[in-house]
């Protein structure tokens, strides 16, 4: 198997594939981390909100627990140094399909089949390079993000919050989060052979698909007056890893495991199916 | 050493609406080169990449030394393969692709840097495919091939996209192969390209088992010579050759079976008869090739 991991792996670096992603997300993430740090720098000196005295008291304690809120120092930390997230798990995912539909898009796939028959095994040497890849990638950023991100909270005076509970699980559910969406990608790489094709369907599923299935829904809980509906939102992958991340604040808020669940499952039905159909399909 | 012949035992493929293979059944001997030959779309690519577990069969088996491509202990080590020239990835260096199959295989990064030297292909071997003519790349899936040393070789028309040198070059590294006693089974839609290189040659159409012989097999039937004769007196010969079979055809030629040109000569120099012409009518393979297959849909 180990043997299997680095043929994958060299698949993988031997192309040019690789850096142009590398280079996509470090600048998209310094992008990022630059607008992270903007907004934490106006929150960080954002002057305590004058209450008119005529403000009923209600709303002023809703003012005043949103400006604490902003001026929580682990929520900027946290967010910080996971800036980029959102576009490293794109990359993660578009990186899974690759690795998969790749080979028959160059027809390599008949020397990967002539090497390894047992084209399981293939797959799952697959899926262990792609998800070493992207928690390689993703502690690659955090790296990044967490030294810029100490520098410039030693700048702006504010505490580092390295050790804030909520900084760490925000860092360890960013791993969780790119190794998952790995799984994702790979899984409906093996389901979609074609590449375009499976390309389209995750951009579709990772950057739309959220306001659409929320949208439907909406629509749908209304017309049928059925309040649980709205909790279905969960299932959309997207939102599922929004969930999972940061809880979201969707009604009925699902916990985060479920989020997680949701998106794992969505990899290995993919992967599973996938991988049933590759084991009889004809390669030529 | 196990016994590496290739047994293809009632093969068949149904692919939606067309059968591309119908129960066929042939052998592989080790130590020969054995051409496979059929028309364009008789199935023989499909036939080789169902021996190599690509293809899955719809019915019956194909294996080498007696195992299924799929259980064989070490596929590359045991079957070369070369099948068509486009199977790798354009932005890949020639080597990259080969220490690729090194890791999957276990073999060390230093057998690409073999099989590129046994091939000519050292000078390119850092370039990216795309660079590479068609030559090229029919060199580097041979090389492919070669990275487990393996005792079997299948190779699907190995000849398209090389130059004359190239053909001449593969002809006498096949030969070679099959000199160590390594088993050669090489398709190929012209048989006069496998002719000079093939002991045994197994003949398809439209899916279907044509002919399995001998190459000396198939020549011996071509043994009895033919002499055409040209004549403004074909009658006066036709006599004179005294029981020859011999025919008559259209302006003064008269085609002689089972004698040589010295026994039309004297014949026709005792009798004497003009000759303006005569020489052997030397029927080739291919000619036994097409009356084979002829007549039989090549393309489903």
């Amino acid at each position: 198997m180990s043997q299997l991991v680095r043929s994958e792996f060299r698949k993988i670096v031997t192309t040019n594939t690789w850096w142009l992603f590398l280079l996509a997300v470090f600048v998209l993430t310094a992008a990022s981390f630059a607008l992270n740090a903007l907004q934490a720098h106006s929150y960080i000196h954002e002057p305590a909100p004058q209450l008119p005295p005529n403000m009923p008291a209600e709303q002023a304690r809703q003012v005043l627990a949103d400006y604490t809120a902003r001026r929580n120092i682990a929520v900027q930390a946290a967010n910080l140094y996971t800036s980029g997230q959102y576009f490293g798990l794109l990359f993660v995912l578009l990186l899974g399909i690759l690795v998969v539909t790749n080979e028959f898009f160059h027809q390599t796939a008949t020397a990967t089949f002539l090497v390894t028959p047992q084209r399981t095994r293939v797959i799952a040497g697959k899926l262990t390079a792609t998800v070493t890849s992207a928690v390689g990638l993703c502690v690659a950023t955090m790296v990044l993000c967490v030294v810029a991100g100490v520098i410039f909270l030693s700048i702006e005076g504010a505490a580092f919050a390295l050790t804030d509970p909520a900084v760490v699980r925000a860092l360890l559910l960013n791993l969780l989060a790119y190794a998952i969406w790995a799984v994702v990608g790979v899984g409906f790489g093996t389901l979609i052979r074609n590449q375009l094709a499976a390309v389209i369907v995750a951009l579709a599923l990772y950057l739309v698909a959220s306001q659409i299935a929320a949208g439907i829904i909406q629509l749908v809980a209304f017309l049928t007056h059925a309040e649980w509906v709205t909790k279905l939102a969960v299932v959309v992958p997207s939102i599922a890893s929004q969930v999972m991340i940061t809880g979201g604040d969707l009604p009925g808020n699902p916990p985060q495991w479920l989020g997680a669940v949701v998106l794992v499952a969505y990899g290995v039905v993919a992967g599973a199916a996938g991988t049933l159909l590759t084991r009889r399909r004809d390669v030529s | 050493m196990p016994d590496n012949e290739i047994v293809v035992h009632g093969l068949t493929k149904q692919f939606r609406k067309v059968r591309a293979v119908d129960d066929l059944s042939f052998t592989v001997q080790p130590g020969r080169v054995t051409g496979f030959l059929g028309p364009n779309g008789a199935g023989k690519t499909t036939t080789l990449r169902m021996v190599l577990g690509l293809v899955m069969p719809t019915a019956g088996t194909a294996t080498i030394g007696g195992r299924r491509y799929a259980d064989l202990p070490e596929p590359i080590g045991t079957v070369g393969a070369v099948l068509e020239a486009s199977s790798f990835h354009r932005g890949r260096t020639g080597r990259d692709h080969l220490v690729v199959v090194c890791d999957a295989a276990g073999l060390p990064a230093k057998r690409a840097d073999e099989v590129l030297e046994t091939v000519g292909l050292t000078a390119a071997a850092r370039r990216k495919v795309r660079t590479y003519s068609l030559g090229m790349k029919q060199r580097l899936g041979i090389a492919a091939a070669l990275l487990g040393d393996p005792p079997v070789l299948v190779l699907d028309e190995p000849a398209n996209g090389l130059d004359p040198e190239g053909i001449h070059w593969m002809r006498g590294l096949l030969r070679g192969f099959a000199a160590e006693g390594r088993t050669i089974l090489v398709s190929s839609h012209l048989l006069s390209e496998v002719q000079h290189m093939a002991d045994d040659v197994v003949i398809i159409a439209a899916g279907r088992l044509v002919r399995q012989a001998t190459v000396a097999e198939l020549t011996g039937e071509l043994a009895t010579t033919r002499v055409l004769a040209r004549t403004p007196h074909p009658d006066r010969l036709v006599a004179a050759l005294d029981g020859a079979r011999a025919e008559t055809g259209e302006d003064g030629t008269v085609r002689v079976t089972g004698v040589d040109t010295a026994a039309v000569f004297r014949a026709a120099v005792a009798a004497g008869v003009e000759l303006h012409e005569l020489t052997y009518e030397r029927p080739d393979l291919e000619h036994v090739f097409l009356e084979l297959t002829s007549g039989r849909a090549g393309i489903q």
